[in-house]
């Protein structure tokens, strides 16, 4: 069927999505680069004069500049590494034959299922909490000062409470792949000689590395943007010790009014993405060519 | 060395009696089939040999030591999978040293196996490929060299023809028998196919529901099947079984006689009746023969050249010294 007249067809009728996905992508991308090169504070209503690349100095000379970056990445980086590799030895757990296997499993997808900000919510006060919560309890009842996550360490807390929702995601994934593991393979390299870690480490854990790749690659799409948690938890604080990027963007354009620098940062934001999609398409690209 | 010896052995599966308690020896150096309908147990007794299933009650013993409780790796068995469980990531020069590596031999000794298993097997060429990259029959001989550089006391394969098309199959087939010959090493061999069984074997052992039906050289249970089981399922086309009144002039329950048995005349003979379908193979002819009373055909092979037609008067002459006699429990009457 792929005949001049059908392909002419086809291309009609796509073309209203693809323009509206277009639109909808150039848009907003067009309009915050254009905003990042003027001086646009709601604070100063007023003329919005071109300003060159003033915003983007002020910017990335902002003291919460560097520190948000490094958060960001050390978000990212945690909460990849904690959720694959529990994620793989969930999936190894749950893919044993065990009694009510079917309810541990939906036990374990379920944090995926709650909201970011309730989740986080849930953990600050139900767990961090020093006084009410539950680690504060505990700590208390072994007659230990409790200690205070969220001041004491907000980026690890964070990190945390992230890799709780996503440790359902990437246990999934890794469990699914599990699964179409071929059982001989298995067995011949039992006959092989393979002891259970060297299975693992020669049969499993190969068959697996698409599958991993595949949860970094969605996740860190996700985590660059990790924001929910971090309102509701510590605001970014104390200080800076728990901005990312995309709290500090927030931070600039919502609490500060200040347009322009947000917008800036915002472009950065997006490079930053970019330069890591490029790093992970290349590592998914050797990876997929078996 | 690789004599195996089954004392007992018996599996199930819950309340599934997979494979009732059985006996059986296989000889050092001996190529053994084991053959039979699917679902029979003939892969769960392979595995069981294999260690890969742990047996409900009985002895194996391998070369005279109790293996019975030993894991898979130490009992000196190489297995070919019927999947050829190749590992997919790594390449052709990998998945044969991986026993090796297992093992922990030193490099050279490793290299030397790999590339007198490659030069035997004809996979020089192919050791730098991966898995996906081979056909079907090169795959195969992977899971061989596989097997071979481990020097084993016996293989074991499953099924390890069915995947492939019918023309290589045949190729396999001899060069399994080859190896086989030039290794001098205990094989046991799975397969529904009983062409395979009869081409291959020393011994077949032809098991039914877990029982052994019958254990002998591929002639002998072509020639005394001890039982209506094995006479059906030994020897292509099928045995043709007569009841009644026919079998009781022979002194038997039921009579049994091979299509090859059977000569066929357009004139005269013992019996009458209607040829239907004909099947013309250029060297032999087979018709299934239709008879009153009967509601399954009887086939009988013709050599290439008659000329009887679908709905032709065909008489039939069975070679009484070949009949076949089957009491009422289907056991043979001697």
């Amino acid at each position: 069927m792929a005949t001049q007249h059908s392909r002419a067809a086809a291309r009609t009728m796509i073309s209203p999505a693809v323009i509206l996905l277009l639109g909808w992508m150039l848009i907003p991308l067009g309009l915050t680069i254009y905003f990042s090169f003027l001086r646009y504070n709601l604070l100063m209503p007023g003329a919005n004069p071109f300003v060159g690349f003033e915003n983007y100095a002020y910017f990335f000379t902002d003291p919460a500049f560097w520190p948000a970056v490094i958060n960001t990445l050390l978000l990212v980086g945690g909460v990849l590494l904690i959720t694959i590799v529990g994620g793989v030895l969930l999936a190894l757990l749950l893919d044993q034959p065990i009694w009510g296997r079917g309810i541990v499993r939906i036990l374990v997808i379920a944090p995926f299922f709650v909201m970011p900000t309730v989740s986080a919510l849930v953990w600050k006060n139900m767990f961090f909490h020093p006084v009410n919560g539950l680690f504060g309890q505990l700590a208390k009842g072994l007659g230990f000062e409790p200690f205070d996550f969220l001041a004491q360490a907000p980026l690890a807390s964070i990190i945390l409470i992230v890799s709780w929702q996503w440790l359902p995601f990437a246990t999934l994934i890794l469990l699914t792949a599990l699964q179409s593991l071929d059982s001989e393979q298995l067995e011949a390299a039992e006959m092989d000689g393979a002891g259970a870690l060297s299975r693992f480490r020669h049969i499993a854990l190969p068959h697996l590395a698409r599958a991993i790749t595949v949860v970094i690659l969605i996740q860190t799409i996700f985590l660059l943007s990790v924001f929910a948690e971090i309102l509701v938890t510590t605001n970014g604080g104390p200080g800076n010790a728990s901005t990312n990027l995309t709290y500090l963007i927030y931070a600039q354009s919502l609490l500060q009014f200040d347009v322009g620098l947000g917008s800036a940062g915002g472009v950065f934001a997006i490079l930053l993405a970019n330069i890591v999609a490029f790093f992970l398409m290349r590592m998914i690209g050797k990876n997929l060519d078996l | 060395m690789g004599r195996i010896v089954l004392k007992d052995v018996a599996k199930s599966f819950g309340d599934v009696h997979v494979i009732p308690p059985l006996n059986l020896e296989i000889e050092d150096g001996e190529f053994v089939v084991f053959v039979g309908p699917s679902g029979c147990g003939k892969s769960t007794l392979l595995r069981l040999i294999a260690g890969l299933e742990d047996v409900s009650g009985g002895v194996i013993e391998i070369d005279g030591e109790d293996a019975t409780g030993m894991p898979p790796a130490k009992r000196r068995l190489a297995m070919v999978f019927q999947s050829y469980a190749l590992y997919p990531h790594m390449t052709v020069r990998k998945n044969i040293a991986f026993p090796l590596k297992m093992a922990g031999m030193d490099k050279a000794e490793q290299a030397r196996r790999i590339e007198n298993a490659a030069k035997v097997l004809n996979l020089t060429d192919y050791l730098d490929r991966r898995p996906g990259q081979l056909s079907g029959g090169q795959r195969q001989r992977v899971a061989i060299g596989r097997a071979i550089v481990r020097e084993p006391a016996a293989f074991l394969f499953d099924e390890p023809l069915s995947n492939l098309d019918a023309a290589l199959r045949v190729g396999m087939r001899l060069e399994i028998s080859e190896l086989h010959e030039r290794l001098e090493t205990t094989m046991i061999y799975v397969t529904h196919d009983q062409v395979e069984a009869m081409t291959m074997a020393d011994k077949i052992v032809v098991l039914q529901a877990g029982r052994i039906e019958q254990v002998g050289s591929p002639l002998e249970l072509y020639h005394t099947p001890r039982n209506r089981f094995v006479a059906g399922f030994i020897g292509s086309p099928k045995m043709n079984i007569l009841e009644g009144a026919e079998a009781e002039k022979r002194g038997g329950h039921a009579i049994g006689i091979r299509p090859e048995h059977i000569a066929p005349s357009a004139t005269t003979g013992t019996w009458k009746g209607v040829v239907g379908v004909s099947e013309h193979l250029g060297s032999d002819t087979f018709f299934h023969v239709h008879m009153d009373g009967r509601r399954e055909p009887l086939t009988v092979r013709a050599g290439g050249e008659v000329s009887l037609h679908h709905g032709d008067a065909i008489f039939l002459t069975p070679d009484e010294e070949k009949i076949h006699r089957f009491d009422h429990e289907g056991l043979r009457i001697a």
